[in-house]
């Protein structure tokens, strides 16, 4: 039983953000779900999923979250409730379709869920979809807690319809991550229709064409739609107050930053003397809303993460408003009250009203701080490194590629992707990656660096991507490689899912959302089929790979790819198995001694292997080894050994 | 002698390009390794002393005291080193026929030795394709196919390091000057491990007057020819001043000023043309294609000749003065050469606490100079 769909109406559950969403969206009754996966966002599609059968709908993991958009829209275009759900980068890449859907306007109400990591806990960015709402002039929300999540994407459906337009709710790590209560509402009926009316008046918003054409007319009935949204919003109860009628300080804040103002507020008992202004529809602002609560004092403080969008938006209406409510004193971002990276807490909302209204306050003894900031340097917390997992794939593949460039020694390098293997940036991946961009950057910009021989560029060019990477964006940067003849070597770091992420399939696997068997398609031969010399080879092979590598690098101009097929540790299909037993015959263990120099606990690193530093040898942790085997190939004694385990 | 460790290696030796690759280094540990006759360094190593930079013929060779260990006396700078006795040869009637560069000296000796056993393996270099590639060789039928010469610096003693690791206790090594350095620096056991027993049953050097680096020579090689067709490279004895490279259907000349063009830099700074350090020195004989010069240096070396001799694997003629006189005048040109450009970069004896190239009796350089 789902507990997600199966749970009554009125019934309190504890549900992590994501499933909040997920819930909202089955009140609403949508029908239609794409994404692609990317933390922090990733568990809302999963949710979905899981229960598309009872709730009759139709989820999938996407190619790239274009894709997803595109799909998940023309559920809308048929009439029917669709969402589309993505990490902050992904708005990104799905921003070219929805500019254009901005101006065409949708049917079903549609949803889109950014999910962004201020502080980049997940991430390689902070990105920001905010300023996407505004740019592409569409309605922003902002949930400040759980059941607000629920409740919000729920009438974020409405508006969509109410308006035939795009709506926007974002998510951050600490609300989509995080867990709280929600109480449910009805479901709806489980039947739905789908169908696309085209053949009315061309400009019949139900029944014409959907195109942002003719631009003029589309582009000023947007923006009366966006005039119409700031109207509803001047009386959305997600906008709300709590304080004193006559507040020193009024907080304005949204999302997740409203649970760290109330926890200061709190915990300086400053209830009646700071108000706070907690926004759920942050683009486009309710104009006489605020000037109502600016009117309340002279000090505002705006708490949001990362950068002042809010900030600088109610600065424009303090400005208009200035004859009515009289000049303020703002306190936030632009003047270093907060700053403007990383994800904000409780601490920097206490720290800047104890500093606005000169008050003292310590949250913990000054001790206290000191010895926590310390512990990593005293040796009471273990040292923990960004690393791979034991027997990870990526370890042995890097090993190789490294191995590969400095037996070359012209300099070589590889230019990164996204995926786990972003990592190859540090020891872990022996520092081998020195660019890392967008998803599938990495093959456009060795693409790049491949034409620059006329320049007398000499140095090998290697780009690594995942295979559900390959499928996102990888593609049409090796076409373009492949038909302007550039230089370098792809290798694909195929660990058969979308592991980083949590094993969401992707093109290359013959199963989909659903756990339906569909058709899956063969990377090597999308690669042959653009004229790409192909090899595949197994990463734990150390040798081969590293051989076929360099013959890959010295081979005349053209792109090249070589596919490392080995399935990640940590997937479902894995998980249980060992393929080898592993000992050390500490006897042999050359240690710290010329010879070896512990290449394996200092260079290979794989967290299976630990230096003992009293013995002077190189023992095993059993509990975590897996038994890939690798670590037998690397050491040069032979002390590190394998045997074929009995499969568990 | 002053013992550093590998990163002391890398900034002496790798970095001032007089690394040549002769393979000293490698198979020690997983740090150092060649491919297509260069040396690389895959991974950073912390050991203040290593075998690496103690074996490395490039730096700190003490000369004076690789003298007094091998011939009990310091080193003398004369053109040929220190010998016992000088010939000419070819290989003897009882020695395998093969492909040989004249006379056959070298594989018919190493063939002997291990025939009787003196050798349980043999260091050797064959070739895929115009690479050299090391081989540790037992069996005595599989000499020939290392036969020939290479002319681009191979890392041989890779193949030592190997075979040594893999418990050969008297192994025969036929090498370069440098790598014959090298060799010499290894029997000393310079980082004075406990268990060290001498495994080189005896050292058979070349003589050589340069090598080229292979990464140059490939391509310039491959623009003049299917470098998968090659099946001999050549330099006949002077006065030819070509490079013959030989396929199934044609042979390639190229004259010795365009290869010269290929020869890595640290060849300028080598002081040595006959291997002075080897037990038995080999090289060709001026004028002569079909045998070659051989110059024994130590009593092992004697003892082997002799018996290669009297069982009819080795036959000996007497070296003609004009021969010798030329052959000296060679090898001290160029000992007289590299002496004086090290010399003039400070690269000898440099004061305490500093590295050097070389060390060795500064009257002795004065005197090679003059």
């Amino acid at each position: 039983m789902s507990e997600l769909f199966d749970g009554k109406e009125g019934t309190q559950h504890l549900l992590m953000g994501n499933e909040a969403i997920a819930r909202g969206a089955l009140e609403a009754g949508v029908r239609v779900a794409a994404g692609y996966p990317g933390t922090p966002s990733s568990e809302i599609i999963e949710s979905l999923a899981r229960v598309a059968d009872k709730a009759n709908m139709y989820v999938e993991w996407s190619v790239n979250e274009k894709v997803a958009m595109e799909v998940a829209a023309a559920g809308s275009f048929a009439e029917l409730r669709s969402l589309t759900a993505m990490k902050q980068n992904g708005v990104n890449v799905a921003s070219d379709f929805l500019l254009h859907l901005a101006g065409s306007g949708t049917r079903g109400g549609m949803v889109l869920v950014p999910c962004e990591d201020p502080g980049a806990l997940s991430s390689i960015n902070e990105g920001e979809s905010r300023y996407f709402a505004r740019m592409m002039e569409l309605p922003l929300l902002e949930p400040g807690d759980f059941q607000e999540v629920k409740d919000m994407v729920k009438w974020a459906f409405e508006l969509s319809e109410e308006l035939r337009m795009l709506v926007v709710l974002r998510s951050v790590t600490r609300l989509s991550h995080a867990s709280g209560m929600v109480t449910y509402g009805p479901l709806p009926p489980r039947e739905a229709t789908a169908r696309f009316r085209h053949e009315g008046f061309v400009l019949d918003p139900q029944e014409g064409v959907l195109i942002s054409a003719p631009v003029g007319y589309k582009h000023e009935l947007q923006q009366g739609k966006i005039r119409k949204a700031r109207e509803m919003f001047e009386n959305s109860p997600f906008n709300t107050y709590t304080g004193p009628e006559k507040p020193e300080v009024l907080i304005i804040t949204s999302s997740a930053c409203t649970l760290y103002s109330k926890e200061a507020v709190h915990l300086l008992g400053l209830k009646d003397r700071v108000g706070i202004l907690k926004l759920g529809t942050t683009w486009p602002l309710p104009v006489n809303l605020l000037t109502r609560y600016l009117s309340l004092t002279d000090t505002i403080f705006i708490v949001e993460e990362v950068i002042p969008f809010m900030e600088e938006n109610i600065k424009v209406i303090a400005a208009e408003r200035a004859a009515e409510i009289g000049i303020k004193k703002f306190y936030g971002k632009n003047d270093g009250t907060l700053p403007m990276v990383g994800e904000l807490n409780p601490d920097f909302v206490i720290g800047a009203l104890c500093k606005i209204l000169n008050i003292e306050y310590k949250a913990r003894p000054d001790e206290y701080t000191q010895a926590a900031q310390n512990i990593p340097f005293t040796g009471e917390a273990p040292h923990r490194e960004l690393t791979f997992c034991p027997g990870c794939p990526h370890r042995a593949s890097f090993w190789s590629i490294h191995n590969a460039l400095e037996l070359d020694g012209r300099k070589g390098f590889v230019c990164g992707d996204i995926g786990c293997y972003a990592m190859a940036m540090l020891p872990t991946g022996f520092s081998v990656v020195k660019t890392v961009h967008a998803m599938g950057s990495g093959s456009g910009i060795a693409s790049g660096f491949g034409k620059l021989g006329q320049f007398h560029f000499d140095q090998p060019i290697v780009a690594v991507c995942g295979d559900s990477t390959f499928f996102h964006t990888a593609i049409p940067a090796l076409i373009n490689a492949r038909h302007h003849k550039a230089d370098f070597t792809l290798v694909i770091l195929d660990n058969s899912g979308t592991a980083m992420t949590g094993f969401q399939p992707h093109p290359g696997l013959d199963v989909n959302a659903l756990g339906d068997t569909v058709p899956s398609i063969d990377i090597a031969d999308v690669c042959r089929s653009m004229g790409a010399r192909v090899e595949v080879r197994d990463p734990f092979d150390l040798e081969e790979t590293r051989k076929v590598l360099n013959e890959l690098m010295e081979d005349e101009e053209g792109l090249k790819v070589l596919i490392l097929r080995q399935i990640c540790t940590l997937s479902p299909e894995k998980k249980a198995g060992k393929k080898y037993e592993m000992s050390i015959n500490e006897e042999i263990c050359i240690g710290e001694n010329c010879g070896c120099n512990r290449l394996c606990t200092r260079i290979f690193r794989c967290p299976g292997l630990v230096w003992d530093t009293e013995r002077q040898v190189t023992k095993l942790d059993e509990v975590i080894c897996i038994g890939c085997g690798v670590c037998a190939d690397i050491c040069p004694a032979g002390a590190i050994q394998r045997k074929e385990a009995g499969i568990s | 002698m002053s013992l550093f460790g590998p990163n002391e290696l890398i900034e002496d030796v790798i970095n001032k390009n007089l690394c040549i690759g002769c393979g000293a280094c490698i198979e020690l540990c997983p740090y150092f390794r060649s491919y297509k006759g260069r040396t690389a360094m895959l991974f950073p190593c912390t050991k203040e002393e290593g075998r690496c930079y103690a074996f490395c013929p490039k730096i700190e060779v003490d000369l004076d005291r690789l003298s007094e260990f091998f011939f009990q006396a310091p080193y003398s700078g004369a053109p040929l080193g220190r010998y016992r006795s000088i010939h000419t040869a070819k290989a003897g009637p009882k020695a395998d026929a093969g492909d040989f560069q004249a006379g056959g000296t070298v594989s018919a000796l190493i063939g002997f030795a291990l025939r009787k056993g003196y050798f349980d393996a043999a260091v050797l270099t064959d070739k895929e394709g115009i690479l050299p590639v090391p081989r540790i060789i037992t069996d005595p039928a599989d000499v020939s196919r290392c036969s020939t010469s290479k002319y681009t610096s191979a890392p041989t003693l890779s193949a030592l390091n190997q075979a040594v690791r893999q418990g050969y206790k008297h192994i025969g090594v036929v090498g370069t000057p440098c790598q014959v350095l090298a060799v010499a620096q290894m029997r000393m056991n310079p980082t004075a491990e406990p268990d060290f027993s001498d495994p080189i049953a005896l050292t058979l050097g070349l003589f050589c007057t340069w090598s080229v680096y292979y990464r140059a020579f490939e391509p310039f090689i491959a623009a003049r020819v299917d470098i998968s067709r090659v099946i001999k490279v050549d330099i006949p004895p002077p006065p030819a001043e070509v490079m013959e490279i030989y396929t199934a259907e044609e042979k390639i000349e190229i004259g010795l000023d365009e290869i010269r063009e290929l020869v890595p830099d640290t060849c300028s700074y080598c002081i040595d043309m006959t291997s002075e350090f080897a037990d038995i020195s080999v090289g060709v004989l001026e004028g002569r294609t079909d045998m070659n010069t051989l110059i024994v240096r130590t009593e092992r070396g004697q003892k082997i000749v002799d018996e290669a001799v009297a069982e009819g694997f080795l036959v000996l003629e007497d070296m003609p003065g004009e021969n010798l006189e030329h052959l000296q005048w060679a090898a001290g040109n160029k000992k007289k050469r590299a002496f004086a450009k090290a010399r003039e970069e400070g690269m000898i004896n440099g004061a305490e606490g500093t590295r050097s190239y070389l060390r060795v009796d500064p009257a002795t350089v004065s005197d090679c100079i003059a």
